[in-house]
This record gives C-alpha cells, structure tokens and sequence, in this order.
C-alpha cells in the first residue's frame, strides 16, 4: 500500500516535470521564447548554447525523463513488481545531476535564470528525494528476512 | 469393475476440476489484458492530449506583439542597404557590442560595396542582453540615428568606436556625442533613443531573431537559409554564388 503510494506520489511529479519540459522542448523546436514574466533572464536560457547537447534540446531529454518515470510508475501500479519501482529510483539521480549542471549553467556561467528550468529543478529534486527515500526504505524491508523482495 | 468405475469417474472428477481451473485462470488473465490494454491505451491518449494542448498553448502566446519578421524577405520594419528590390537578401542578425560581429564588419562593408545593386542587406538587431550590458543601448543609438537617416552611419561608428564604450555605465551621452558629430540633433537624437518605439523594434528584430533559431551572433541568412560560415571571407563568396545565381536565371 505505502509503494503504491509512492508510485502515485512518482507519477504526479513526474507528470509536473513532462508538462514543463514538453512545453518548454516545443518552444524550443518552435524557435520561440517562451513568456518569461516572473525572473528576467529566461530568454537567455532558452537561447544559450547549453541548451542543445549535441544538437538535441535538452528540454527534449527532460521531457523523456519525465516521461520514463511516468510510465515506470504507470507500469508499478499496474504489475506491482517491486523491481520496477527499484529502477525508478535509479533513475532519479540522473535527473537530479542533470538539474545540479543546469542551476550551475543559470547561475554562474550565463547568471541568468528561467523560471520553467528552476520548476524543473524542483520537481528533479523532489523525484530524487522519494527514490532515496523508497530505496532506504526497501532496503529496512529487506533485512527483516520475512519480507523479502523479489530478485531484480 | 465397480473398482475400475469408481477409480475412473475420480479421474473423471479430477479432469474436470483441473479444466474448470484452466478456464477460471485464462477468463482471469483475459480480463487483466484487457484492463491492460485499457490502462496502457489510456496513457497514451492522455499524453498525446497533452502534447497537443501544449503546442496550442506555444502557438497562441507567440502573436503577443505583432508578426514576427520573417528570414527569408524584407519586412516595413528593416533597415536595408543596396537595392531594397533585388532578388538575393542577405539578413544579419548582429549585436553592436560584440567583437565577432564587429570583425565581421569590413566584410560587411565590402559585400555592401560590391553588390549595391543585387542584393538587399537586412540588418537586424540580435543584442546579447546578458553578457553585453550596453548591446541593447546600442541598438537604440543606431534605430534612434536610424529616424533622422543614419542608421547604417551610426552602426557603422558604433562599430568602430566599439571598445570606447563597451564597458562604460552612462552610454547614452557617449551615444549622443557621436550623433552630434554625424550632424544629428542631439535633443531629438535622445529622445528617440528613450522611446518604446524604438525599443519595441529593437524587441521585434530579437523575437525574429529567437523564431529563427539564431542563438549567437553575427547569424547571416542568405535567402532565409541559415550560413554556417568556417570565415567571414566565406561569406562573400556565398553572396557572390547566388548573385551570380539570379543573374543567370533571369537571362535565360
């Protein structure tokens, strides 16, 4: 019960964080700018040369990131293997690193910031802490020798 | 052969429960394939849907502030030098405060020189606002030249005179004394360079600029294709090739 909770708890973050990033790929591929009205500066961010990482949008990498875990959590929920959520939670590092590189970028190399980047950090961020958490958590599980996971 | 009844109707019996509980199991699993099929169908409708709703989302917010000008022609708006009618355009995207783009210059001037009559060069205002802190001033200095008639005269000593104001905190004056000198009036001069107008192109010429995917400059395009230049001595052989171009698909 407390996994699936989880899973739901995963799968609204993670759908947060496909929102913003697809929207934020399609203006991308739009040559657009999007509305930056709360922090000056995003014009800068969305036009910089970190934001393609070998000609892709890194908007588009997030977008599938998100779009992973997502359906990771999606595909929890529906076959309940506690595998499953185990490589949720190790993908969120990925995630969380990727946000780490990208608060580098805004705030010491072009010292400008986007507000969609910065959600996308927190909901990163958030993803990492539930995968370390959950991993804690099955790890307590498993040393109690009763409850024990089924092998990866 | 009572025995043998008894022993086969068991059989009987136990065949009969083993396919009840084949059926009972399959019926289950058909039922978990098509939730199946259902939860996993769903999924991909509702991020499709999203998708979707994001990208009209993108569409409607664009049109804020007019049409955004397109790379491959001439709009009202654009300062154009040589001959606003020939059939081969040139546009740069450039900041005033960039060196590159200021290296680029004498081959500018010499493209300019050269094809005065076949080609209309387009300069377009692409201030790098976040490491340039006086590009987007500099735009205005030469719109605001731009509405007493110099503006290619102004960007042309904003250029040349690059590095007496790049990193100066009160450019306005500085913008100013060279209008002067150019035989603008100084009052009308600054007025113009405070005006949304002129700061509502300049803002206009960068929207254009984000449309086309230019994220550096100078960005050159030549008939709204986009130039990857190795050198800037490339460039003129680019324009003279599709000048040459036009010419012979006229006089056939």
């Amino acid at each position: 019960m407390v996994r699936t909770k989880l899973a739901i708890a995963f799968l609204v973050v993670s759908f947060l964080g496909f929102l913003d990033s697809t929207y934020l790929t399609i203006k991308h591929y739009q040559g657009e700018v999007p509305p930056c009205s709360i922090i000056h500066g995003c014009e800068v961010v969305t036009t910089s040369k970190y934001s393609e990482i070998a000609g892709i949008s890194v908007a588009l990498l997030g977008a599938l990131f998100y779009l992973a875990i997502l359906l990771l959590a999606i595909g929890y929920i529906d076959s309940k293997k506690a595998s499953v959520l185990k490589i949720i939670c190790y993908l969120t590092p990925v995630g969380f690193v990727m946000s780490l590189w990208f608060l580098f970028v805004q705030a010491v190399l072009l010292k400008a910031y986007c507000q969609y980047c910065l959600f996308s950090a927190v909901t990163s961020t958030a993803l990492f802490g539930m995968g370390m958490v959950t991993l804690w958590k099955e790890r307590q599980k498993s040393s109690i020798p009763e409850i024990k996971n089924p092998p990866m | 052969m009572d025995e043998q009844n008894q022993t086969l109707s068991r059989k009987e019996r136990r065949d009969l429960k083993r396919e009840q509980k084949l059926e009972k199991r399959s019926q289950e699993q058909k039922s978990r394939t098509v939730r199946r099929v259902g939860l996993w169908g769903g999924v991909i409708v509702a991020i499709v849907f999203t998708v979707w709703g994001l990208t009209k989302l993108g569409g409607n917010s664009s049109g804020g502030d007019g049409p955004i000008a397109p790379v491959d022609s001439v709009t009202e708006g654009d300062w154009v030098s040589g001959s606003s009618t020939a059939k081969v355009t040139l546009i740069e995207y450039s900041d005033l405060q960039c060196p590159a783009c200021a290296a680029a210059q004498p081959v500018v001037k010499q493209i300019e020189r050269e094809f005065a009559n076949d080609i209309s060069f387009v300069y377009r205002h692409f201030p790098l606002t976040q490491i340039h802190k006086n590009a987007e001033e500099s735009a205005w200095a030469a719109e605001a030249a731009g509405k007493q008639g110099k503006f290619f005269e102004m960007r042309d000593k904003l250029f040349d005179f690059q590095s007496s104001w790049d990193d100066k905190s009160d450019v306005a004056e500085i913008f100013a004394t060279y209008a002067e000198q150019m035989g603008l009036d100084k009052n009308i001069f600054l007025a113009d360079y405070k005006s949304d107008e002129v700061k509502q192109q300049v803002r206009g010429d960068m929207a254009s600029g984000n449309r086309a995917g230019v994220n550096s400059t100078p960005t050159f395009f030549l008939n709204g294709r986009k130039l990857n230049l190795k050198n800037f001595s490339e460039l003129t052989a680019l324009v003279r090739q599709a000048v040459e171009q036009s010419k012979t698909a006229t006089s056939t």
